[in-house]
């Protein structure tokens, strides 16, 4: 365009035409999200065809109640490989957070608290148990200058040692009885925390696709040294993004107390490697810059949808764990290829 | 040409040590508004340090710099940008997984009007247009500010890259290997991006080890060995022999 027109006193363009303009339909095919989207749909087309009852209300209203909290924690991890880190703290938040919020309400409840209140102080706990590992995390990475693996394997190990230590190994009991009922179907499959998170997940993509602290996340995992020249305190929004990942996890474990109705100190126990699963089928690279929500999103859908699928077929769903390893080396090596598509050209 | 417009930048007495070595020893560099300045000297003479120095990413140990003759202390390279001070580093200036206008507007992006800008959301369309319409401004035609830099040849990138900081600049613009890498024409398109910015008043410095580029683009040299400026003098005094020999030590100062 601008070619064309350049004025004989200008220079010659320096940048042309790059790249070819490529179809549709390969554009389209070459969408990972779609692609993801069509694995995730074959998955139900055979497990219903395998197994009617498969395709009913039940099961995915169990399938999301698998997912939400998996989805919280995944999108915050998803945030952190972004900026080119990685949160192995997160399955070990969850069942923390989860412990300690059981503790308060459990006081609380003795206390005659009414369980509204008893709950409102609970997701509080929760979230600020969450925000505390991840302010953990960030100083660790900051000042200590530890890489993020092992920053978050300290915390990973702290946040579970002591929430078995602080329970002996068994759920806190005696919070508010009925809690468990708001985990219950409300319109179609969908519970009440189940919509809250839905709502959660329309939020975080917007921030991170729309908006100023997604851009940030994506520069500083892309060139960190770019994002520091270019003004943007580095240090200050990686503290952000691991608090992010922390609240997400306190998050969840608040919603695993809802559907215990009790904190279990193993709530989370390996949840970080779900997380971690879902963000690469989603179509993240762990080296940074590269991701999207609604990768993510799906990947978690297909996770819980497997673990569903094998049990209700009568599969034993530890063959979960080969189906996910299959995805993820299908979904790294998509990965690998597009990026020596993108040195080609 | 050769009319001068008032010192805009100056380094004054400027030391920089690292422990017990002296990376800077009592540097002197004056800086004219539509002036290029070019920064030359052999590895280890002490470019780098001062380039950190007047961005902002590091604070001298001891002297002076003076925008506009005012006494200036960075606190960061931020500090220095707001000032109108760009800095373009040698090869590492973009976000490769950005678009072109991402990368542009990084670090001032603009915000929609309204209390959605309050929450941070972008206006990118409107980021988009802008971007496209000031690497026009300085030069710089790119096809689609919407494609990621990593799809962009490293040409384009060198010239996104110098664009933006010319784009940005309001005072001085300093340029650290801005020809690494290039071929003759692209190099000879980031030349000419040069200048424009002196054309518009901006102050350049220019540092490149591609002598002849010195010799075509600036209008003073200052020579720097060993952390001390040995010469300081009209780019018309030097052809590529003497101007060699001085930074290689040759040459007798």
């Amino acid at each position: 365009m601008a070619s064309t027109e350049a004025k004989p006193a200008g220079p010659a363009a320096p940048v042309t035409q790059v790249v070819a303009p490529t179809s549709r339909l390969k554009a389209i095919l070459s969408n990972q999200q779609f692609l993801l989207l069509v694995v995730w749909l074959a998955m139900v087309i055979g497990f219903t065809l395998i197994k009617p009852i498969f395709f009913s209300v039940d099961v995915a209203a169990n399938i999301l109640l698998d997912w939400a909290p998996l989805v919280l924690i995944a999108l915050g991890q998803l945030i952190v490989v972004i900026s080119a880190g990685i949160d192995l703290s997160v399955g070990a938040t969850v069942g923390f957070s989860g412990v300690i919020g059981a503790f308060a309400m459990k006081s609380l409840t003795a206390s005659g608290q009414a369980t509204p209140t008893t709950l409102i102080a609970g997701v509080l706990v929760c979230v600020a148990v969450g925000a505390l590992v991840g302010t953990i995390n960030a100083l660790l990475i900051n000042y200590a200058r530890l890489v993020p693996f092992i920053a978050t394997l300290v915390t990973l190990g702290a946040a579970s040692g002591l929430s078995l230590v602080l329970t002996k190994g068994a759920p806190i009991m005696g919070g508010p009885t009925d809690a468990i009922m708001l985990v219950t179907p409300w319109i179609g499959p969908f519970s009440k925390p189940v919509v809250v998170i839905i709502g959660i997940v329309v939020l975080l993509w917007l921030f991170v696709h729309k908006a100023r602290f997604g851009r940030y996340t994506f520069a500083i995992g892309s060139n960190a040294f770019a994002a520091r020249a270019a003004g943007i305190n580095v240090k200050r929004h990686i503290a952000k993004v691991y608090v992010l990942s922390g609240v997400l996890a306190g998050l969840a474990g608040f919603f695993f107390y809802l559907r215990l109705n009790g904190g279990a100190p193993t709530s989370g126990f390996g949840m970080e490697l779900d997380a971690i699963a879902a963000v690469v089928i989603g179509g993240a690279a762990l080296a940074g810059g590269v991701g999207r929500v609604s990768g993510t999103v799906i990947g978690a859908l297909i996770l819980t949808t497997v673990t569903s699928g094998l049990i209700i077929i009568g599969v034993d769903p530890s063959w979960k764990r080969v189906v996910v390893a299959v995805l993820i080396a299908i979904a790294a090596t998509l990965q690998a290829l597009r990026k020596t598509e993108g040195r080609a050209s | 040409m050769t009319e001068r417009g008032d010192v805009i930048y100056e380094a004054r007495n400027v030391g920089k040590r690292y422990g017990a070595v002296v990376a800077l020893d009592d540097v002197n560099l004056k800086l004219h508004a539509g002036e290029v300045v070019g920064l030359v000297g052999d590895n280890g003479a002490g470019k780098s340090t001062l380039v950190k120095c007047l961005s902002g990413a590091h604070n001298p140990t001891s002297g002076q710099l003076l925008l506009d003759g005012v006494e200036r202390v960075w606190k960061s390279p931020h500090d220095a940008i707001q000032a109108g001070v760009e800095t373009l580093y040698q090869d590492s200036g973009l976000a490769p997984h950005l678009s072109v206008s991402s990368n542009v507007f990084l670090g001032r992006e603009q915000l929609k009007p309204g209390l959605l800008g309050k929450m941070g959301f972008l206006a990118q369309k409107s980021m988009d247009k802008q971007a496209h319409e000031d690497l026009e401004r300085v030069g710089i035609a790119v096809p689609a500010s919407g494609r990621s830099v990593a799809q962009l040849s490293g040409g384009q990138r060198q010239a996104v890259a110098i664009g933006r900081a010319v784009a940005w600049a309001s005072r001085v613009i300093i340029l650290d290997e801005p020809t690494n890498h290039l071929g003759a024409r692209q190099a000879g398109e980031v030349l000419h991006v040069i200048e424009r910015a002196k054309a518009q008043g901006l102050g350049v410095i220019f540092i490149s080890h591609t002598l002849p580029h010195v010799l075509q683009v600036t209008d003073r040299v200052v020579v720097l060995r060993l952390g001390r400026v040995v010469k300081d003098a009209p780019t018309s005094e030097f052809d590529a022999d003497t101007l060699l020999g001085t930074i290689t030590g040759l040459i007798a100062d």
